[in-house]
């Protein structure tokens, strides 16, 4: 009886993002009609480039893949209360750790493989190490060391690779890294889909990094609501002067989930390194660290929230090619979309949360 | 009824769930106190939040003077003669008494401030009403109990005649209480009503002429002062019979187990907060540390439970010193705490009751399995069995804290540090904000927790609250322990003495 009542809590929970999302749709179809197209032509072109086939819809897929990792990776984050604005960094460092890992150590596969896994966690987790010391010993706030981190990071791999690790003149004028041994290369999962059935074509990439991204999820759902660690985080979360009189040791737990955090965040760039590139470049996508701030936020910091906010900004972003290629909306449209839906789905959010509250004490009473 | 102050009549308030207030119907006279008591939530608050304009009525009609009148917002309340002393003040701290007072009703010519009429204003206001202040004192550098008077200077400027007194007593020393009452009287002589909520009985009978009980939003009776009784009053708050005394079986104490030497510790501000405190606490008894508030007693709480810094002293549990134990180990010793303030300190409120009932000892088997599993269905087990003990109202042990009533929060932050087994227990102040029932509740915990052979070290601002359940008391004043008694020596004019540092007076 109980149970059937807390599940419509939940399920109230669940339309809130949904709604947000009609409302943004319904925002970005005004907006194409004032740019002088008909609702139908945009709803078209979007689809056309997002479902219509399984070519598009596995690319969702692989696209949402880097973009799940850094939901996730801010996400834990979040649930400390610690703001890791610093994914950005982190995963440049990370995937350039991996990337060295992965050119200089001669391994057999199956060890090199987990090997350059490891150690993006562990370039991510270093990078992420020094503004979370400074934040636990000096009181210096994260948002502000982050921030700075990520542009010195980027400043650091841009010289790197065109100095120290540069493997120009090897095969390329770009400046790049040497290859990666092929030991350490992800290969493609595509063919297990097709022999269960799903046709998705060879140039897609679901790659290794959907096992990686797999893992990931699991082990951040375990240590958030199994693990003791995950409780004590939540808890940081939500009161740091609860946690600290009840006796748990805020800043352990805002240091361990510092580098919990970074170390998910070192792999984000693997699938373009290790699958796409087979090298490493500062040229590597940019600005996945911050899309995983507001996918984490969609996602209620939760690591299955996450899958799906993570599917839907990927959904977002191949919907934005499709509008630019078939239609005369600019693609940046996609941009403003994307910010009033993380707008609606936050106040739809706080909505349901307060109607919710009033309805548990209503019922407690 | 044409000279009636102020009646409201069949005020009604829903709020999502809940009946604040029901068809409820309050007169106040001119040259009267008028009490209303109830226990927390039973809409005291709502009603005068209406009063004053903080809250739209759903339906009922407010009578001044006889005159039907909609007040929207509190200025609209102020402009009608009705004035609110909060519990908490509303002062400008860096600003003089005059400055506050005045303030937002400047008198000015030409923007240039005129201080002069005010002042005089003020004086007179002073004299009638057995208010003295000094005027150009900074409100920063006053102590509470004149922190109120500036309150309730402010709203006599503004001309009121309805006052209204939210748990004015809390902060003051029953000296300051006696002052207070006499206000009370000469405003009474110059025809302004006063609405008086407070918690403490004694006080409704010793100031109020007419005594309205409220409960669950509802007026259950109004009556006259004269044949009201305090268990007559707590019986119809909670609606059956209260005990009122606390009931002390005699229980020999044990070793000593809490020693807390000579702790001096300087404030932010540069002055000395704790100035040589030293006290024990042994097994089996009840140690209550008296005093006004900010007299050092939240810092002696805090070198117990958490590490702080401190300019000299030690903490001792069972004769080991623990200053450099951090929370945890120090609640894995067996130190249980009841903090002061409960809304921030207390609960993890999005978390589920079983969850906020094993915080604390959520790290350790049996809620954990192999150092770092959590086990959910123990954690589950041992909440319902704490929730039986303890008698909590909650739907199940898997509600979110946020949905319990105030009174069952509080109940279950005294549950989950008493089911600890703790062999010292430090209680901040535990019935405050608290209703009489659950009041009644926390005191027989303690006792129990006396009775087991636990030590407990109360701190609280009430002084009955510590006679009726302290077997030593140590009255703080100025950062140290000014006076310490037997129960048997002690007695609440004695206490409320050496409260002000009075040990000259007290001598003899």
């Amino acid at each position: 009886m109980l149970r059937i009542r807390f599940d419509k809590f939940r399920l109230m929970e669940l339309l809130a993002p949904v709604l947000g999302f009609l409302a943004a749709l319904v925002v970005l179809l005004i907006i194409t009609m004032i740019v002088g197209e008909t609702p139908g032509n945009t709803i078209r072109a979007i689809l056309k480039f997002t479902v219509s086939n399984a070519s598009r819809l596995a690319s969702v897929f692989s696209v949402a893949i880097p973009l799940f990792l850094s939901g996730l990776a801010v996400a834990i984050a979040f649930r400390a209360g610690v703001f890791n604005i610093g994914v950005e960094g982190q995963y440049f460092i990370g995937g350039l750790v991996g990337a060295l890992a992965g050119i200089y150590l001669p391994l057999p596969k199956v060890i090199h493989l987990p090997v350059v896994v490891l150690a993006a966690m562990a370039g991510g987790a270093l990078w992420a190490a020094i503004p979370a010391v400074l934040k636990i010993t000096k009181g210096i706030h994260e948002v502000i060391s982050t921030i700075m981190f990520n542009n010195i990071a980027l400043a650091l791999v841009n010289f790197l690779v065109n100095g120290p690790l540069s493997g120009r003149g090897e095969q390329s004028l770009e400046p790049q890294t040497r290859r990666i041994l092929s030991t350490a290369l992800f290969g493609k999962l595509n063919h297990w889909f097709q022999a269960i059935g799903l046709n998705v074509p060879n140039h897609v990439y679901l790659d290794y990094t959907l096992i990686v991204a797999i893992i990931m999820g699991i082990l951040a759902y375990v240590l958030l609501f199994r693990l003791r660690f995950g409780f004590e985080i939540r808890a940081v979360g939500t009161s740091i002067d609860v946690s600290h009189y009840a006796g748990i040791r805020v800043k352990t737990v805002q240091l361990g989930v510092f580098l919990i955090s970074g170390a998910v965040a070192g792999l984000i760039g693997m699938q373009e390194i290790f699958a796409i590139r087979g090298y490493y470049t500062f040229q590597i996508a940019s600005g996945l660290g911050f899309d995983g701030i507001a996918i984490a936020l969609i996602g209620r910091n939760s690591p299955i929230g996450v899958i799906f906010s993570a599917i839907l900004f990927a959904f977002l972003k191949q919907a934005g090619y499709g509008l630019q290629l078939y239609t005369s909306v600019p693609n940046s449209i996609i941009y403003i979309i994307t910010g009033l839906m993380i707008i609606f789905i936050v106040i739809i959010n706080e909505i349901v949360t307060r109607y919710i509250r009033a309805l548990r004490k209503k019922e407690a009473a | 009824m044409s000279d009636t102050l102020l009646a409201m009549e069949g005020i009604t308030k829903v709020f999502p769930g809940v009946l604040a207030n029901d068809e409820v119907s309050f007169d106040l006279q001119p040259g009267e106190v008028h009490a209303l008591v109830g226990e927390n939530g039973a809409g005291k608050t709502t009603l005068m939040k209406i009063l004053y304009g903080l809250q739209k009525p759903d339906s009922g009609t407010i009578y001044l003077r006889g005159q039907a009148t909609s007040i929207r917002n509190p200025r609209d309340a102020i402009a009608q003669g009705i004035g609110m002393v909060h519990q908490h003040f509303m002062l400008v701290p860096p600003f003089s008494i005059l400055e506050n007072i005045v303030l937002g009703e400047e008198t000015h010519t030409a923007g240039i401030l005129r201080m002069e009429e005010p002042t005089e204003k003020i004086e007179r206001i002073m004299r009638e009403n057995g208010l003295p202040v000094d005027l150009s004192v900074t409100v920063a550098e006053l102590p509470v109990g004149l922190q109120q008077r500036v309150e309730i200077l402010k709203i006599l400027y503004r001309g009121a005649e309805i006052l209204v007194f939210d748990e004015p007593t809390a902060v003051l020393t029953p000296g300051e209480v006696d002052d207070l009452f006499e206000t009370f009287r000469m405003m009474k002589d110059q025809g302004k009503g006063i609405v008086f909520i407070t918690h403490k009985l004694d006080e409704v009978l010793a100031v109020a002429d007419r005594i309205t009980v409220i409960r669950r939003g509802k007026v259950i009776e109004t009556l006259p002062r004269k044949g009201a009784t305090k268990a007559k009053i707590a019986e119809l708050m909670v609606g059956k019979p209260v005990l009122l005394e606390v009931k002390k079986e005699t229980v020999e104490a044990g070793a000593t187990i809490l020693e807390v030497r000579n702790l001096r510790q300087t404030g932010e501000r540069g002055t000395a907060v704790l100035a040589g405190v030293g006290l024990s606490v042994k097994a089996g008894e009840i140690y209550g540390i008296a005093g006004v508030e900010g007299n050092g007693q939240t810092e002696l709480v805090k070198a117990v439970t958490e590490p702080v810094k401190l300019d000299e002293g030690d903490v001792l549990l069972q004769g080991q010193s623990i200053l450099s134990w951090d929370v945890r180990t120090r609640r894995d010793a067996g130190i249980a705490h009841i903090p002061e303030d409960r809304q921030r300190f207390g609960l993890l409120l999005p978390f589920s009751l079983a969850d906020n009932l094993t915080l604390g000892r959520h790290h350790r088997p049996p809620f954990v399995k192999g150092s770092q599993w959590i086990d959910s269905a123990k954690i589950r087990e041992s909440a319902r069995k704490t929730i039986a003990a303890f008698d909590i109202r909650t739907p199940s042990e898997t509600t979110p804290a946020h949905a319990l009533s105030g009174g069952n929060q509080q109940k279950a932050i005294v549950a989950r540090e008493m089911s600890f087994e703790p062999i010292l227990l430090v209680a901040s102040q535990p019935t405050r904000g608290v209703d009489i029932g659950a009041q009644e509740f926390i005191y027989s915990q303690l006792l129990e927790a006396r009775q087991n052979g636990k030590a407990v070290l109360l701190v609280s601002a009430d002084l009955d609250e510590i006679l009726s359940l302290a077997d030593r008391i140590g009255v703080m004043f100025k950062g140290h322990i000014i006076k310490e008694l037997d129960r048997a020596e002690a007695t609440r004019e004695k206490i409320g003495l050496y409260m002000t540092g009075g040990e000259q007076d007290a001598a003899h």
